[in-house]
């Protein structure tokens, strides 16, 4: 496998603030790679750098075997990127936004843009100032999308669009990474990256905490269940694949492995279960059970030295 | 659960009328809060205007004879068109120089002032969505727009006030200080109730504001005819709110009640614009968005054409705006010129000299006046692709295969290009309508020359602009205070005997005023020489600085 996205010891300060503070990211060609991590993580600070459109401090960055500030319009070419936060041109209709992103790039793949605008249910006929956030993030997209660029960088695409365009988009992207494209598919929903990536790098305060496949994550593919039940659950801790079991007067909450699940619920029943959630651990629950506390404990670390 | 689902239908018919303006008050003093800075920055720069005015005539006409010079300067059409009626002239005092020929220039950043404040707090508080935020709490339909016009009232009285406080500090004679800060303040009441109006008909505010400027520009046009068809105004001039506070003749035999015109027809157009507001919803135009092309026409292909299209409508404008002024202006040269021939020694000095030559002197003006005009439209080009990078419209185009001196080069050669084709433009027209007006057709090749020589000294003010984008692009509005030196020198350098080097300071000093004075390559080489290097120089900072993001 080649690489196609490597960064060792990437920092990027605004002023007093460390948005990027060492980050160290490797993306391989043809994987779709989820780049998950909070709100002011430093997810979008990341992609900029690798557009070129920021200049890191220091530290080492690679992209398709160039470097992304001094080839940026070679780079280019070969990529397209998809912004978080889409402004578009108030005198511009959508479709010519779409085109004029596209010919600037080096070229449209016509077919593959009225097919994309068809299955986003998008109007290209009105002008940039019209659209809703949703809409304006469909023309980024389609933008993208439409081009034959090898890699795809992708800053919280979908947030704004509704449930079923996110159907569309995830479906649109398995057809890009069966065509062997390489995606790196920024967001801070779990649930979303679960989904496409094969990899995941997850990113807190500007660095990488933890990247590696959904199964080397365990944590990340555990569900969680909250159960109410007629006598007290006990016994938990004889099982396999438990984690951080919680059992207070007939409700017990615990995260359980996958392979796991089938066990624990046949264990629970024996008590009698009378309501039942199970979900998969959100962002917010992993920063804080994980990462969060793992830092704290290495900022106490620190300071005791 | 069954009587909450009757609830919203018996709450619709008990629904409370009337209360429009709930919050005013409370938005009264968060658009003031917001606009601490800008607000006071307006008015107390007014104010610095009137008594710089008012403190630095006494010095430049000393005796009765130098200011007979202004008045005869100042007679007949030329007068009439670049400052108005001029009641007091006849027997000028300062105090009456200062109304009647600069008065007009107050007038119009009054109107200015406002359109700007009764704009930023309706339509852009819509268009921006923010009035979303607003309106969700107890803030009733009238209250923004109700809000913006309370500021503009206070704002307005403050200015009457402080251009009378600067005629007072100037130590000049204050029987009708407040008459004129009153017409001032005046001017400022109409096109704040102007604006309210042209909010209301598009969900833009530049095309909000810009239909509140075109009105000020026709109320210019107008009062400008009018006030040439006659001495002291004819009934043409009436039909402008410019000329309403002119007639208030403050220095002269100053009456107050053309200014009851002002607040009746100030106080109408608010409540037409109230009207018009209660017909739409937030955030939308009278007028319905018309949709556009689903496909980009097959030259929208490349940063230069892309600029262009970005551009395209404000080029358009311009050169149609140019146009229509350089054809009144250069209709009127035979009546002004002939104005010109009892001039005194004195006066002639200022214009170039040679008695026989003031239709030189007229054309060289004029193309002096155009020019500076159009350093407006440069700088303002720069700030709008500023505007682009600032607004995250860039950030997508640059992640394309455009790299960053493609993007602006394509903006600066736009904006360059149009420069030089609207001084054409202007000088074209004003050409072939002088020499029609003084039957000499070498005017039209004369005319235009004198405007193009321009060109590199545009460029260097261009260049500044964006010298300041590649490095310091928070400071790109720092050309403005270039620009208004190199008009103050330009204008009334002949009469201010400033030291040398303080005009060579300016670019537009060192180009010849054609066809006055003899056409040189060689200053122009130079301006182009310097202009190019800064404007290079900015592409290398651009190419080297992050790119600041949304």
């Amino acid at each position: 496998m080649t690489t196609t996205i490597a960064t060792s010891g990437l920092v990027k300060t605004f002023g007093p603030t460390r948005a990027l503070d060492g980050l160290d990211l490797t993306v391989e060609a043809g994987e779709v790679h989820g780049f998950l991590g909070p709100n002011g993580a430093g997810k979008s600070t990341t992609i900029r750098v690798l557009l070129g459109l920021l200049r890191a401090d220091s530290g080492q960055v690679t992209m398709l075997n160039g470097d992304p500030w001094d080839d940026a319009v070679a780079l280019h070419r070969r990529l397209a990127y998809v912004p978080g936060d889409v402004e578009l041109w108030p005198n511009l209709t959508g479709g010519e936004a779409i085109d004029l992103l596209g010919r600037l790039r080096g070229g449209l793949n016509r077919a593959r843009r009225d097919e994309l605008i068809d299955r986003f249910d998008l109007d290209p006929t009105k002008k940039g100032r019209t659209y809703s956030k949703g809409n304006r993030q469909k023309v980024a997209i389609v933008a993208a999308l439409a081009s034959d660029a090898e890699l795809l960088l992708l800053d919280e695409p979908t947030a704004g669009l509704d449930p079923l365009m996110e159907v569309v988009f995830q479906d649109v992207i398995n057809q890009m990474k069966a065509e062997g494209r390489t995606v790196l598919l920024s967001s801070h929903i779990l649930a979303q990256v679960e989904k496409l990536a094969d990899r995941i790098s997850i990113i807190r305060l500007g660095k990488i905490v933890q990247s590696g496949t959904l199964t080397e994550m365990r944590h990340l593919t555990r569900t969680t269940i909250e159960a109410h039940t007629a006598t007290p659950v006990t016994g938990l801790e004889n099982l396999v694949g438990i984690h951080d079991a919680e059992v207070t007067d007939g409700r017990v909450h615990f995260a359980v492995d996958g392979n796991h699940l089938d066990a624990a619920i046949r264990h629970l029943s024996g008590f009698g279960i009378r309501a039942l959630t199970s979900h998969p651990p959100t962002l917010e629950e992993l920063m804080l059970r994980h990462y969060g506390d793992e830092l704290a404990n290495n900022g106490n670390g620190n300071g005791a030295q | 659960m069954t009587t909450l689902t009757q609830e919203p239908a018996s709450a619709t018919v008990r629904q409370p009328r009337g209360n429009g303006l709930a919050g005013t008050g409370k938005l009264v003093r968060f658009n003031l809060r917001r606009d601490r800075i800008k607000l006071p920055a307006w008015l107390f720069g007014m104010f610095l205007f009137v008594f710089y005015y008012g403190a630095a005539l006494p010095q430049l006409y000393q005796t009765e004879e130098d200011l007979q010079v202004i008045t005869e300067f100042t007679e007949g059409a030329m007068g009439a068109i670049i400052a108005g009626p001029g009641f007091g002239l006849d027997d000028p005092t300062i105090e009456s120089v200062v109304a009647g020929v600069y008065g007009l220039y107050f007038l119009l950043l009054a109107a200015l002032m406002n359109i700007l404040l009764v704009s930023r707090h309706t339509r852009v508080e819509e268009q921006t969505g923010r009035s979303e935020l607003i309106r969700a709490n107890v803030v009733g339909r009238h209250a923004p727009l109700t809000a913006a016009l309370i500021i503009a009232v206070v704002a307005n009285v403050l200015l009457a006030l402080l251009v009378a406080a600067a005629m007072a500090a100037a130590d000049l004679d204050t029987s009708d200080a407040l008459l004129f800060g009153a017409g001032i303040g005046a001017v400022g009441l109409v096109w704040a109730g102007i604006t309210a109006l042209t909010v209301q008909v598009s969900a833009f505010s530049r095309a909000g504001s810009g239909l509140a400027g075109a009105a000020l520009g026709a109320a210019y046009v107008i009062r400008a005819a009018g006030d040439t068809i006659t001495e002291g105004g004819s009934l043409l001039s009436w039909f402008s709110p410019l000329a309403w506070s002119q007639q208030t003749r403050p220095y002269a035999d100053g009456r107050w009640w053309p200014l009851l015109l002002s607040v009746a027809f100030a106080a109408g157009t608010a409540a037409v614009g109230y009207v018009l507001s209660t017909h739409r919803d937030v955030g939308a135009g009278l007028m319905a968005p018309r949709g556009g092309s689903p496909t980009a026409p097959p030259w929208l292909r490349s940063p230069l054409t892309f600029a262009f299209r970005l551009h395209r409508a404000g080029l358009i404008g311009w050169a149609a705006a140019l146009a229509v002024a350089a054809a009144v202006y250069g209709g009127l040269t035979k009546p002004i010129v002939d104005a010109f021939e009892d001039l005194p020694e004195t006066m002639v000095d200022v214009m170039g000299g040679d008695p026989s030559r003031m239709l030189d002197g007229y054309v060289s003006t004029m193309a002096l006046s155009f020019a500076i005009v159009l350093a407006i439209f440069a700088i303002l080009g720069i700030q709008a692709a500023r505007g682009e990078e600032t607004k995250g419209r860039a950030e997508p185009v640059l992640a394309t295969a455009t790299s960053r001196s493609a993007w602006l080069g394509g903006h600066i050669t736009v904006i360059a290009t149009g420069v030089v084709v609207l001084l054409a433009v202007a000088g074209l027209v004003l050409g072939i309508a002088t020499a029609i007006s003084v039957g000499d057709a070498a005017y039209v090749w004369d005319t235009t020359v004198a405007h193009l020589v321009y060109a590199p000294a545009l460029l260097i003010l261009l260049g500044i602009a964006v010298l300041l984008f590649g490095f310091v692009p928070g400071a790109v509005g720092a050309t403005w205070a270039v620009f208004g030196f190199a008009t103050i020198v330009g204008f009334f350098g002949p009469i201010m005997d400033l030291p040398q080097w303080v005009h060579n300071l300016s670019p537009i000093e060192h180009v010849a005023r054609l066809p006055l004075e003899e056409f040189s390559w060689t200053p122009l080489v130079i301006l182009s020489a310097l202009a190019a290097g800064l404007i290079a120089l900015g592409l290398y900072g651009f190419g080297r600085r992050d790119l600041d993001t949304k």
